[in-house]
């Protein structure tokens, strides 16, 4: 069993995907299926470096907020209107907590070096959970957008150096993957909100971010990766069947992850 | 004259207890940590670190002594530079977060609590390894211990060196990743070492 979870395609693709459809199961007529995601996650995470957050490093504070996002995006659905002025605080908010999950390696750089990296990734974030955020009322979209983040991340930072930020992405994948799955079998929507959607693109957001400023991921990787929910605009009728949809918009998804694969790929190696 | 001449000796006692005391700064050039852990079950993957900075110092009248070890990850090789068509190669791997975190933890360190001698030369050093942001005692044994003139110098140069060992947990720093099966636990330590005496 060990050996089992063990293995990294367990750890970050069916343990994640398995967990993930269970919850959609059990909590998806109660609004909550969304949580598949962070379900997702925190497997990964428990299975692949423990759930862990001392000392805080930029992994663990990247963790945290993975964990944390789903309670404020329950809060939004439940307690509170959604609208472009709170999409757009959350938004920033998100932005500014991507500064403070790097700030340990942000602080040893020089200041423009630091400002211009903790500023990109920022604004990259931030614009993540807000393109993504848009999509809480459209469970379809929101669920082909939040797989292919996922994924996008997931294999643009193993190619970019780091497995484990790789198998975080991957299982956020994973996640989406069981949100999407269990509605396109069904042929029904499953309310995603703001617990979705946040908890996805804010996890993914950071696991792309880590990949740059931790690993080796092109900056122009993030460029790309962040038209991913530009894809949930392209047109995909809502009158078609759920599957055919979901399945349209992966694909738009699919070929803007893809470009950002390759160009991870022939990125050139750092200087000295 | 009594008085002064006690006086004297008094404070010069200190001076002679200070002289015991030799102080070395470590050869960057010549000291080499490496490392090996288990793969995958089949071989053992051997690593190193370059140039690592430092100090130590030993009295040998007292038994006791100080070392202080700096080593910049980013250093890490395995021998695999280039990437031959692959997106990133094993070097560049071990700098990520997977494992080693260059960016966010670019120096490891060892500073020792404690030296115990074998006659007059230091035998076993306790300490604390810092990997990670964490801080964990790990044991050094003096495998090979010599001083003397370097001969380098034609004598000019003093020196100490040798090799020494250890053993530790990745997973009591936080690195996982691939436990249990493809990537062991334990890590050993190989390392040689100089030291030019101040």
């Amino acid at each position: 069993m060990e050996e089992f979870l063990g293995n990294p395609a367990v750890q970050g693709g069916v343990a994640p995907f398995v967990v993930g459809l269970i919850v959609v199961a059990i909590l998806g007529r109660a609004r909550l299926g969304g949580l598949a995601v962070v379900a997702a996650f925190a497997v990964c995470v428990h299975l692949a470096s423990g759930l862990t957050f001392t000392p805080l490093t930029s992994l663990r504070k990247l963790v945290l907020l993975g964990l944390i996002a789903p309670v404020v995006g329950i809060a939004i659905d439940f307690v509170f209107r959604t609208g472009r002025s709170l999409t757009a605080a959350i938004a920033a908010a998100c932005g500014a907590l991507t500064v403070w999950v790097f700030w340990s390696v942000l602080q040893q750089k020089p200041a423009a070096e630091a400002a211009l990296l903790g500023g990109g990734i920022a604004v990259f974030v931030a614009w993540l959970v807000g393109s993504t955020l848009e999509l809480a009322a459209q469970p379809v979209r929101a669920g082909a957008v939040a797989l292919m983040l996922g994924l996008g991340a997931g294999i643009s930072a193993i190619l970019g150096a780091s497995a484990l930020l790789g198998l975080y992405g991957i299982a956020i994948g994973a996640g989406a993957g069981a949100f999407l799955l269990v509605q396109m079998l069904t042929g029904r929507r499953i309310a995603a909100g703001a617990t979705f959607t946040l908890s996805a693109s804010l996890a993914a957001g950071l696991v792309a971010a880590a990949a740059l400023v931790l690993a080796q991921l092109p900056w122009y990787a993030l460029i790309v990766l962040g038209l991913i929910p530009l894809g949930a605009r392209l047109p995909a009728s809502d009158r078609l069947p759920v599957w055919a949809q979901a399945f349209i918009v992966s694909a738009y998804g699919l070929a803007v992850a893809v470009v950002a694969f390759v160009l991870t790929w022939r990125a050139a190696p750092p200087a000295g | 004259m009594r008085k002064t001449a006690i006086a004297l000796v008094a404070a010069a006692l200190p001076l002679a207890a200070a002289a015991q005391v030799e102080s070395y700064n470590i050869d960057p050039y010549h000291t080499v940590p490496y490392f090996e852990i288990d793969h995958l079950g089949f071989a053992t993957m051997r690593g190193r670190f370059d140039k690592p900075t430092g100090k130590f110092t030993i009295d040998r009248a007292a038994k006791t002594g100080t070392l202080e070890i700096v080593i910049q990850t980013a250093t890490v090789s395995t021998g695999d530079p280039e990437r031959d068509g692959r997106p990133r190669t094993r070097d560049e791997h071990l700098r990520s977060p997977d494992f080693f975190n260059a960016a966010e933890f670019p120096t490891m360190t060892y500073r020792a609590t404690g030296v115990k001698f074998k006659g007059d030369d230091p035998d076993v050093i306790e300490g604390n390894l810092t990997l990670l942001g964490v801080t964990k005692p790990v044991q050094i044994k003096i495998e090979r211990w010599k001083c003397g003139p370097d001969p380098r110098t034609q004598g000019k140069r003093y020196q100490c060196g040798g090799n020494a060992t250890g053993v530790f947990k990745r997973s009591e720093f936080g690195m996982k990743i691939y436990l249990p099966t493809a990537l062991a636990d334990d890590v050993k330590l190989w390392m040689s070492f100089y030291g030019f005496r101040q």
